[in-house]
């Protein structure tokens, strides 16, 4: 038993958590011991709160996330590397610290998955209260409650890691490289994020519910609520500090790790993609973690960033939590979508066998978004009484915005023209998410355009324009590349028959759901409220019931993935007859990616022309790319 | 701060073949802890960007008189403790250079004089904290002002940690001409610690 | 039928953006309107359905086309599509034309901004304080006093100016009807505009996420006629003037000096408390709270005194505790407070 302690390990893990409440208490107490307070051993807000910093990181410290930097800075020899920490030989090993990017990349890609169901549900809940006017099933405080953790767990824990779960199984591959460029702050990235979704989560057995007061947490409403408003500040520093790890990693490994001949205009448009977002999340991330410290300094210790009613009356200023929170979060959308803009190109170009069209617009253009997105964040801010000429200069970008935008739509359409086009699964969520990723871009501008918005702003109108970004957005995005790279990853094929069904009932259902809401907002039904006007109990019921139905869609997802690992074909190495170096290895590909850095020869969409290559590896029998690769040779988890 | 310590303490010979073969390409110059670490300070830098945007709103936007009414900065206790800090900068790439050149006395002085210099900073910013007269809880002003230097102070309090592990391992004897990036990585942080403390300090006890 | 593709597309584009449109314009999704301010927005609304709907239309039907032509069909699985690389001229084209559109309806949302926020000589100006969670308004008086109401009356064809504060956290005054809103700010006062033009009540919403009442931070706003207007103002002086001016609502009120406390207590009732609470006798039909007239019977005064001071002590069963402010203990005098108890034990009984 102690030696278990005393290893790596979910043992020492659940001990580190223990000791780290236990000095939490001491510290809270002997500090306030020392400030002469009176009961300095009781007072629960204060040790939850350091509690909830210490916690994490004391069980990331037991499960071994820094065991190699502190022999390394307690000047020991470190360990001879022997690889043990890296690769699955069984499902253990993804339950544990591991540095390897493919297992890396399933823990991120399944514990987001877990949340994007946990988030659901609680959506779920929000629509049965919403069902009817009146209050059915939750009180007021519940039901904000309800919405605040739906949209941070989806946000902070399902789009942006999921994104980053795919880049880190399939980017490496992608460019040549054997692993990342950091293993080991790879494993430490993934596993801050079940201790933020862990935070977030909890949230709802905190005295007084669940932090309440949105995903935005606007001050001063989140700095005097009950005590679950600190899982927020708290859990999203954790998924913040990992969202910024795994960013710069990204960027070193594309820019020191690239396999030799892949110059950056050969980089397959989901390398630029990932390079994009990283570019934003280390550049934009550190405003959301500055504006939770602030948060955090006013309710913990006092401090007056947000109180307006000091002295004068004119001390603190409310309006600069919007601007630091914005600055970091208008980014964020593009965060959420910028990825699934790559997985797209991939999907496209090699479903409809055609190079993708425009593809130096299509780096450039995701290059110009990323400018544009640092300039546009006032304009969720068009009616906060802020200085009026603002909104101004923020509409005309906002708007420009959807320019390079455009032209990804419009290179995605070319290149389907006088395609061979394979509508199987990944290819339809691609199709769905050019129709609906449109439409909820349109309702963007038109939200752009401030008279406008100073109508619909904080109504349904922008609730379904939020649904159709992230969910007609990004979500199907995401459907599409994990369909894609699944018999990568698993080794197996998913049913296309289920994948099929999943695709139409999710298509369906979530117009149903959604589309309606534009209506609500234009007639005026306002955003985050439990209960609402008879006049809008028709549509609201309409929509509660397709919400169901668009649930249990899921639930055919799920199954589908479950049962094809388990039971599923086994896949061949390359299906897709694709062109871009992760299919050149075999399914799943080995524990080292590859066994000789391949060289790249020319661009990764060149179908259609004769002979192209795009990687030549040293072994002939992969030399020709386009042949469908052998059956897996290499063990394929089960 | 997971991030720091990861990408900050990722630096030690042979650290390139910790995965297994095949060995990656380097497809650029840049060596990939230097670029991490430079990448990590614009993360940084961007932190502290947050901080200063509250300031100019507590202070420019809403024209809040700077210092709060009856409240005094000390500027020359401050100017002070800015020199030492420099100071400290130049005993590290004293350090440094030492160490390049194979002069292990002249590393060990360097490193342990930066590390000597950085507490005192510490200490006299502390020591200020406690001499000021007013708290964060007193008016905005107070609670940006105590925000942006205790944000530093932060980073200096890291940067020491880091420091005297090298240190320690300089006194241990690791490091050599060939293999030193342990010490040259750690030291870009510290000259970024140090040179945000100029902006802080003009921007908040100067202007 | 063997026409060329892009013809036909052109074809079903056309037909499919007309019926979108014609939807869009026909049916009016909006709630009526009663401001000026209303026409030029929902004009803009207008604009923006005729530009987007063709683009929409313009990527779905090229989608649902290329699904149809050019999808894979038996024995073309290891064909591949001709190898085009791109187009300058076309890519020109599609980013040069929507940054046009783009411009030019940015240009036009500017000058329904420049329209709707233009500025009056003979402008009405009412205060409009959000509180956790009931709006007041207060309009200047002459001789100094302002008369404070917990619903918005305003007489028609006035240009109006908002002022808005907020007591404790951000919330949002918006009037649906006259399609503007803004937001309530802790510590700074934000403005807005609107000229009523048609007669009626209509709702007063909270669009900001303000805490657990939100959704019942509602009243009402009645355009009347001018001459009602006065009239109003007349009637809402003289009962202040009865209650020792109570209107002064805040503390400013309460010099209640020998003026019948019953009487001070019916005048605070209507501009504080009416808003969330039904009162036959006072003549509010708020909502959000219980209905005082029943759930009041039998309570003693200091009950009464305690529900005010202390709300959530005793929460009213089928309501949940944290709506009612608990700050009146403060906001307002102690006058009125006993005011507020004398008359609700006098009408409770
Ligand atoms: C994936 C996430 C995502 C994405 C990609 C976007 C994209 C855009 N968003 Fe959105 N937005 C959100 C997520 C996202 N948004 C969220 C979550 C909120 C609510 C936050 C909250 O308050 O809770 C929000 C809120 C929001 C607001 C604030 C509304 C308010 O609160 O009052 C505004 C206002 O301008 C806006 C605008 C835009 C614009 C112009 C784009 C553009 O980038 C869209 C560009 C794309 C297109 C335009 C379509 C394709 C282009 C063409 C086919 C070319 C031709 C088109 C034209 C000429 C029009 N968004
Ligand atoms: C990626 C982001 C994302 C995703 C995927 C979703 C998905 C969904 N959202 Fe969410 N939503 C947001 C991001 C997202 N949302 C954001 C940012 C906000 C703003 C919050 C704020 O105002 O602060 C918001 C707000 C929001 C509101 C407005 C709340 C309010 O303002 O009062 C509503 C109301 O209907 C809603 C509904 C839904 C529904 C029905 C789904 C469905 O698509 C969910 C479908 C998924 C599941 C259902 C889970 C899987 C299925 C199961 C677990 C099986 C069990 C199923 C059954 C029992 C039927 N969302
Ligand atoms: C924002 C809405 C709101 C406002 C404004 C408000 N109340 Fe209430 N009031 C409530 C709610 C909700 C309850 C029921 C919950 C409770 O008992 O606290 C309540 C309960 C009460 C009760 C107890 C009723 C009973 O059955 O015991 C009294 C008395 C009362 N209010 C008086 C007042 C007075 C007097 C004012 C104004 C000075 C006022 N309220 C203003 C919402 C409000
Ligand atoms: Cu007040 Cu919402
Ligand atoms: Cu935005």
């Amino acid at each position: 038993m102690t030696a278990k302690l005393r290893v790596a390990g979910w043992y020492r893990a659940a001990l580190f958590l223990l000791l780290a409440i236990g000095f939490a208490y001491l510290l809270v107490g002997v500090g306030r011991v020392a400030m002469h307070y009176d009961d300095p051993w009781s007072d629960g807000y204060a040790i939850t709160t350091v509690g909830l910093i210490a916690a994490p990181l004391g069980f990331l410290i037991g499960l071994g996330c820094f065991d190699y930097w502190f022999y390394w800075a307690s000047g020991r020899p470190t360990r001879p590397e022997d690889h043990s920490s890296h690769g699955a030989h069984s499902w253990k090993d993804y339950f544990r610290v591991n540095t390897d990017h493919k297992v890396i990349g399933i823990q991120y890609i399944c514990s987001s998955f877990f949340f994007l169901f946990v988030g659901g549900l609680l959506a779920m809940l929000m629509r049965a209260e919403l069902a009817q006017p009146g209050m059915q099933f939750v009180d007021t405080a519940t039901f904000n409650g309800l919405f605040s953790v739906h949209a941070a767990l989806l946000i902070f824990l399902f789009v942006i890691p999921v994104f980053a779960g795919i880049a880190n199984y399939v980017l490496p591959l992608m460019i040549g490289a054997p692993d990342m460029a950091f293993p080991r702050l790879n494993a430490l990235s993934f596993w801050m994020l079940p201790c933020a979704g862990l935070l977030l989560s909890a949230s709802f057995f905190a005295p007084g519910g669940a932090f309440a007061s949105g995903w935005t947490a606007y001050a001063p409403l989140s700095t005097d609520m009950p005590l679950g408003q600190v899982f927020f500040t708290i859990g999203v520093q954790f998924a913040g500090a990992s969202s910024i790890a795994t960013a710069l990693n990204f960027l070193v490994t594309i820019i020191t790790m690239r396999a030799p001949g892949m110059s950056f205009f050969r980089m397959p448009l989901l390398v630029w993609a990932n390079f994009s977002t990283s570019l934003l999340v280390v550049i934009a991330t550190p405003f959301i973690a500055a504006s939770q410290f602030f948060v955090l300094l006013d309710r913990a210790l006092g401090f007056n960033f947000f109180d307006a009613f000091v002295g004068a009356g004119k001390d603190g200023s409310v309006l600069m939590y919007q601007h630091v929170f914005w600055f970091y979060s208008h980014p964020a959308v593009y965060i959420m979508m910028l990825p699934g803009f790559g997985i797209v190109s991939e999907i496209i170009s090699v479903k409809s066998r055609k190079p993708i069209f425009g593809y130096r617009m299509m780096a450039f253009s995701l290059l110009a978004i990323v400018v544009l997105g640092f300039t546009v964040w006032a304009h969720h801010m068009f009616v906060s009484g802020m200085q009026s000429w603002i909104r101004i200069p923020m509409m005309i970008t906002t708007a420009i915005i959807a320019v390079p935008t455009g032209i990804k739509i419009f290179s995605w359409l070319a290149t389907l023209w006088r395609g061979v086009l394979h509508l199987d699964t990944p290819m339809l969520f691609a199709l769905g998410f050019l129709t609906t990723f449109t439409l909820g871009g349109i309702s963007g501008v038109m939200l752009a355009m401030i008279p406008f918005d100073i109508y619909v702003s904080d109504t349904y109108f922008i609730v379904a324009h939020i649904h159709y970004v992230l969910f007609g957005g990004s979500l199907f995005t995401i459907f599409a590349g994990i369909y894609y790279w699944y018999p990568k990853m698993t080794g197996r094929m998913y049913d296309e028959r289920l994948g099929k069904i999943h695709f139409w009932c999710t298509f369906v259902f979530f117009n149903v759901t959604f589309a309606p809401m534009h209506l609500l907002g234009l007639d005026g039904m306002p955003r985050r409220v439990a209960d609402y006007a008879a006049q809008y109990e028709p549509l609201n019921l309409m929509i509660s019931i397709a919400s169901f139905f668009l649930g249990l869609s899921m639930l055919i997802f799920l199954y589908n993935m479950v049962a094809s690992w388990r039971g599923g074909p086994k896949a061949a190495a390359n299906p897709w007859r694709a062109l871009t170096l992760e299919w050149q290895v075999s399914s799943p590909p080995p524990i080292f990616n590859f066994d000789a850095v391949p060289t790249v020869v020319g661009g990764p969409y060149e179908y259609g022309v004769p002979g192209a290559v795009h990687g030549i590896f040293q072994s002939p029998a992969e030399a020709k790319p386009t042949h469908a690769g052998s059956v897996a040779t290499s063990p394929t988890r089960e | 701060m997971e991030a720091a310590s990861a990408s900050t303490s990722l630096h030690h010979p042979g650290e390139a073949d910790h995965h297994g073969p095949p060995e990656a390409h380097r497809s650029s110059r840049v060596d990939p802890q230097l670029l991490g670490m430079l990448l990590f300070i614009i993360s940084e830098i961007m932190v502290f960007g947050a901080f200063f945007t509250a300031y100019f709103f507590i202070r420019v936007v809403d024209g809040n008189p700077w210092p709060a009414a009856g409240t005094e900065l000390p500027k020359a206790i401050a100017g002070v403790n800015a020199g030492i800090l420099l100071s400290s900068s130049i005993t590290l790439h004293w350090a440094l250079e030492s160490i390049r050149r194979g002069n292990r006395a002249a590393f060990k002085a360097g490193m342990l004089s930066t590390f000597l210099l950085g507490s005192t900073f510490l200490f006299i910013q502390i020591n200020e904290y406690v001499h000021i007269g007013f708290a964060p809880y007193n008016s905005a002003q107070a609670s940006i002002f105590y925000g942006l230097t205790g944000l530093h102070g932060a980073h200096v309090a890291i940067g020491l940690m880091i420091l005297l592990i090298v240190t320690v391992r300089a006194f241990r004897g690791h490091y050599s001409p060939e293999a030193h990036r342990g010490v040259e990585i750690p030291g870009i942080y510290w000259h970024f610690v140090d040179l945000m403390w100029i902006v802080v300090y003009s921007t908040v006890y100067l202007l | 039928m063997r026409r060329h593709p892009v013809a036909q597309m052109v074809v079903v584009g056309a037909i499919a953006s007309a019926i979108g449109i014609a939807i869009g314009l026909s049916i009016d999704w909006f709630p009526a309107s009663a401001a000026k301010q209303a026409a030029p927005i929902d004009t803009l609304y207008d604009v923006l359905m005729i530009v987007s709907v063709p683009i929409f239309v313009l990527v779905t039907t090229v989608i649902l086309f290329a699904a149809w032509r050019f999808r894979m069909r038996p024995g073309q699985e290891q064909q591949d599509g001709p190898p085009i690389h791109g187009n300058t001229r076309l890519e020109v084209v599609w980013t040069a034309v929507p940054a046009i559109m783009l411009v030019s309806l940015c240009s036009y949302a500017y000058a329904v901004l420049h329209d709707i926020e233009k500025k009056h000589s003979d402008q009405l100006v009412v205060n409009v304080t959000g509180q956790q969670f009931a709006w007041s308004f207060r309009y200047a008086q002459p001789g100094g006093r302002t008369l404070m109401t917990t619903d918005l009356v305003l007489p028609k064809d006035r240009p109006v100016l908002f002022k808005v504060h907020a007591e404790d956290v951000i919330h949002d005054f918006w009037v649906p009807a006259f399609r503007v809103k803004i937001d309530a700010v802790p510590g700074i006062t934000t403005e807005v505009r609107a000229t009523p033009d048609r007669l009626g009540t209509y709702p007063v919403v909270c669009a900001e996420l303000c805490g657990l009442g939100h959704s019942v931070m509602r009243t009402r706003a009645r355009v009347v006629t001018p001459a009602a207007y006065i009239s109003w103002l007349r009637d809402q002086n003289t009962a202040a003037a009865g209650g020792g001016a109570a209107a002064g609502g805040g503390a400013a009120g309460g010099g209640a000096a020998g003026g019948d406390p019953v009487a001070l207590g019916r005048s605070t009732f209507t501009s504080n408390c009416g808003s969330c609470h039904t009162l036959a006798d006072a003549g509010t039909t708020g909502t959000v709270g219980p209905n005082l007239g029943t759930s009041l019977r039998g309570q003693s005064a200091d009950e009464i005194r305690e529900d005010i001071l202390d709300p959530d002590k005793t929460i009213t069963p089928g309501f949940q505790p944290g709506v009612m402010p608990s700050g009146f203990g403060d906001t307002l005098s102690a006058q009125q407070i006993d005011g507020l108890v004398a008359y609700l034990t006098s009408v409770s009984r």
